[in-house]
């Protein structure tokens, strides 16, 4: 069974229960809920606290609410957006003209979305092989193509070459694979003059050369648009010839008149009614926006059978094409390898973050595409302590009889032992510049069908603030105020000697034993208490439905809940700054979070 | 890891060598076994990497590229090479133009390398794997032994693979040429040493 690193999660207070029901029965008094809330046990295997809890450095946290925000309630806004590949910045304004893709020379490879380069595909002369170096240095010219230089990869393959090395994606949307150009529509206009361009006579006798004219999507969707929009403006301008056919189609407006005539039986205004109405017809040739479906596939059936199941595109390479429209038609389109074309690269964005209740920005990226800086970056690391788990072996100590036969596993990630005690370490750190009170609430069992037992030593103690590194350091040479203050925070435990890291370690010496409600060990800004967990044994009863997955790992919910004072004022704008500049608030957050300690043996 | 950076001297004796006037070869290039390692003209052996001739003779072409910590001739890993080590004369064949990239491995069994054919960084070919022309084995390619790739195969790690269709075969051999003339200015040669 793979090893587990104990981790601890936090959930985001965003997903409170009370919160999330309140806006669904307005009618219920909001303090019901919350005292509802309070009772409960949070239940990290819960299916909805999948989506709540989140490693302590996916936090933010808003200062002016004083709350955790997690990526789920936060408002996200674009700073910028970049082509990922040329990094560069796309203003928001070419964004709805251009598309959310890079309109510079950046493009994928469509069958393993390397990179493309430019490349020349002229042949030049010969080179002498060895012996001429300045042969390197002629200038490439003739047809370039974009190479993939990991699968080898070439637009030569399907028939797109460039005149130009620069510039490719103008030139690649006027090129079809295959080679040939995209026709303009004044091309096609002089097209259909000349005689030469004339598709064949059609041999089978069915189809109008004006039919077998191909359009691409886009030619395509402005004829129809021209020509319904003729139709809306002078609905009586259709040609009176097909009015007859006009009148039997469905969707014409005519019949429907028709019909509502012989309801209403107004037979002698059915002529009047009519020309008011008006006959729409429907597009009739590739002028109008008509395309016919092209149902014969035996061409695709032979290149089947001719180059194999190989030749055909996957479905991620298809749903990683962008849409083209210079594409002919959408029957029959992008099966083969062949049809595949380039991919522009897809734009990305920075974001801002902003608390959803105060707007105030959290995090904020440096605009800039190449630095990666952030200008405002609010992490709940800096702003809530941190929990480092770690098991406690007390097998390895002088072993004086405490009582505890029990021990941690000695390896961290080794299994724990079913049904026998174990401890562990909580180290909790405090970011921040205050000396930070904390409580700690843990239900005895943990919750769901493996309830094992859960004792934590010492729920409540203080946390030193964190101050400078060498302010520890010289106050500790003095002896000073600060010490006598850390011996009586000890709560009673047998401190000794000095603080720091001396100090410690003589704690562990003394004190080779559990003691409820006292810390284990203390340092600048950081305190350890011992967890005694009990595992449950993983023996089922017969007919109990089987392990799910990861149900064997012990996971503690932990209400944790953390004061301090800080500094009041800043929050309401005009407070009376300057009379209470001093006064100290009490502030306090409180939050679930979760803690894996281990797999339990089966 | 610290012992690689200095190659020991081969253990043993030196394999018989047949090298061209031309070609250009480390001397920290690693030469092992007892067949006869043959090396065509204007070839380029980079430092540390090793050519091992314990099954049978290897044979590389003119104007081959063989990397650094790539290995020619090794063991067969699986059950399946394993097979094919016993009695072959040629364990590797390397065909003219074929490149084989930082820390690939060709193993030994009647192994074929086709002409053009760059071998990627970190993969694999099976023992008698016979690779056809011009092909591309992406990096950390695995060819099983025995198998036959046809020529202007492209040959994605995922186990994909494509046809080349780009018709550049001379223009890469082109490439080659001018890459070898760089190289060879690069890395000090030193035949004598292995003669």
């Amino acid at each position: 069974m793979a090893a587990l690193t104990p981790y601890t999660y936090i959930q985001c207070p965003c997903s409170d229960f009370s919160t999330l029901g309140r806006s669904s029965d307005p009618n219920l008094p909001a303090g019901t809920e919350a005292d509802d809330d309070d009772d409960r046990t949070f239940d990290p295997r819960a299916p909805r606290a999948n989506y709540t809890l989140y490693p302590l450095e996916y936090l933010l946290y808003c200062e002016d609410c004083h709350q955790i925000r997690c990526p789920r309630c936060i408002a996200e806004e674009i700073v910028t957006y970049y082509c990922p590949n040329c990094l560069f910045e796309v203003p928001s304004s070419n964004l709805k003209s251009e598309g959310n893709r890079c309109t510079r020379s950046c493009f994928q490879c469509p069958v393993c979305i390397g990179p493309l380069t430019v490349t020349s595909v002229e042949t030049k002369p010969d080179p002498s092989l060895l012996a001429a170096p300045d042969n390197a240095a002629t200038p490439h010219a003739g047809p370039y193509a974009l190479i993939c230089s990991y699968c080898a990869w070439s637009s030569a393959e399907v028939g797109i070459q460039f005149e130009k090395p620069n510039g490719i994606h103008a030139q690649l949307a006027k090129l079809r694979n295959g080679g040939s150009t995209r026709l303009t529509a004044k091309e096609r206009k002089e097209r259909r003059k000349d005689p030469s361009f004339r598709p064949q006579p059609a041999t089978e006798g069915q189809g109008t050369p004006n039919e077998a004219e191909d359009l691409d999507l886009e030619t395509q969707f402005a004829n129809l648009k021209a020509f319904h929009q003729g139709q809306l403006a002078n609905p009586n301008s259709a040609d009176t010839g097909l009015s007859a056919l006009g009148d039997l189609g469905f969707s014409s407006p005519t019949s429907l008149s028709r019909i509502m005539s012989i309801y209403t039986g107004g037979s002698l205004q059915d002529k009047k009614a009519k020309s008011r109405v008006g006959a729409m017809r429907e597009a009739l040739d590739a002028n109008e926006g008509l395309q016919l479906a092209k149902l014969d596939e035996s061409a695709a059936i032979e290149a089947l059978r001719s180059e194999g199941h190989g030749s055909t595109a996957s479905a991620a390479q298809l749903a990683d094409q962008p849409p083209n429209l210079g594409e002919e038609h959408l029957h029959g389109r992008g099966r083969f390898t062949s049809e595949l074309r380039p991919i522009p690269y897809l734009l990305r964005t920075k974001r801002s973050k902003r608390c959803p209740v105060c707007r105030h920005i959290i995090s904020k990226p440096e605009a800039k595409v190449q630095t990666t800086r952030f200008r405002i970056r609010l992490v709940a690391g800096s702003y809530i302590p941190s929990i480092a788990i770690r098991p406690l072996s007390l097998s390895g100590g002088t072993g004086t009889g405490t009582g505890t036969s029990a021990s941690g596993p000695a390896v961290p990630g080794a299994l724990l032992e079913p049904l026998r005690p174990a401890h562990y370490l909580l180290t909790f750190k405090n970011p921040i510049f205050e000396t930070i009170k904390v409580t700690l609430g843990a239900p005895a069992k943990t919750p769901g069908r493996l309830a094992s037992k859960v004792t934590v030593l010492c729920p409540e103690f203080e946390i030193d603030a964190n101050t400078d590194v060498w302010d520890e350091a010289l106050n500790q040479g003095g002896g000073s105020e600060r010490d006598k203050r850390r011996r009586r925070g000890e709560d009673g435990a047998a401190a000794a000697g000095g603080g720091g890291g001396a100090g410690s370690q003589s704690n562990i010496n003394h004190q080779n034993q559990l003691e409820v409600g006292k810390i284990w060990e203390r340092g600048r800004n950081w305190v350890s208490i011992v967890v005694e967990v009990v595992p449950a044994s993983l023996r089922l009863e017969e007919g109990d439905p089987p392990l799910a997955e990861d149900e064997d790992v012990l996971e503690i919910p932990m209400f944790v809940r953390v004061e301090w004072e800080g500094e009041a004022g800043g929050d309401e704008v005009g407070s009376v700054a300057t009379r209470d500049r001093e006064a100290r608030e009490k502030r306090e957050l409180a939050y679930w979070c979760v803690l894996g300690l281990g797999r339990i043996r089966p | 890891m610290s012992s690689k950076r200095t190659p020991h001297p081969p253990s043993g004796p030196r394999p018989p060598v047949h090298l061209s006037s031309s070609l250009t070869i480390s001397d920290t290039a690693q030469l092992t076994g007892t067949h006869t390692i043959e090396i065509r003209s204007e070839s380029v052996i980079h430092p540390r990497a090793r050519l091992e001739s314990s099954v049978g003779r290897l044979a590389i072409g003119r104007r081959c590229v063989v990397h650094e910590r790539a290995t020619l001739g090794a063991a067969p890993v699986s059950s399946a090479g394993l097979g094919r080590v016993e009695g072959v004369e040629v364990a590797v064949t390397l065909a003219d133009y074929v490149t084989v990239e930082v820390g690939a491995v060709v193993e030994a069994g009647e192994t074929v390398v086709g002409e053009g054919t760059v071998v990627g960084v970190g993969a694999r070919v099976g023992a008698g794997a016979v690779v056809g022309k011009h092909c591309t084995l992406t990096p950390y390619t695995e060819i099983a032994a025995g198998e036959v790739v046809p020529d202007f195969t492209v040959v994605y790690s995922n186990g994909l693979r494509r046809t080349d269709k780009r018709g550049v075969a001379e223009l890469k051999n082109k490439g080659m040429v001018r890459q070898i003339d760089v190289l060879r200015r690069m890395i000090p040669s030193n035949p004598a040493k292995f003669a």
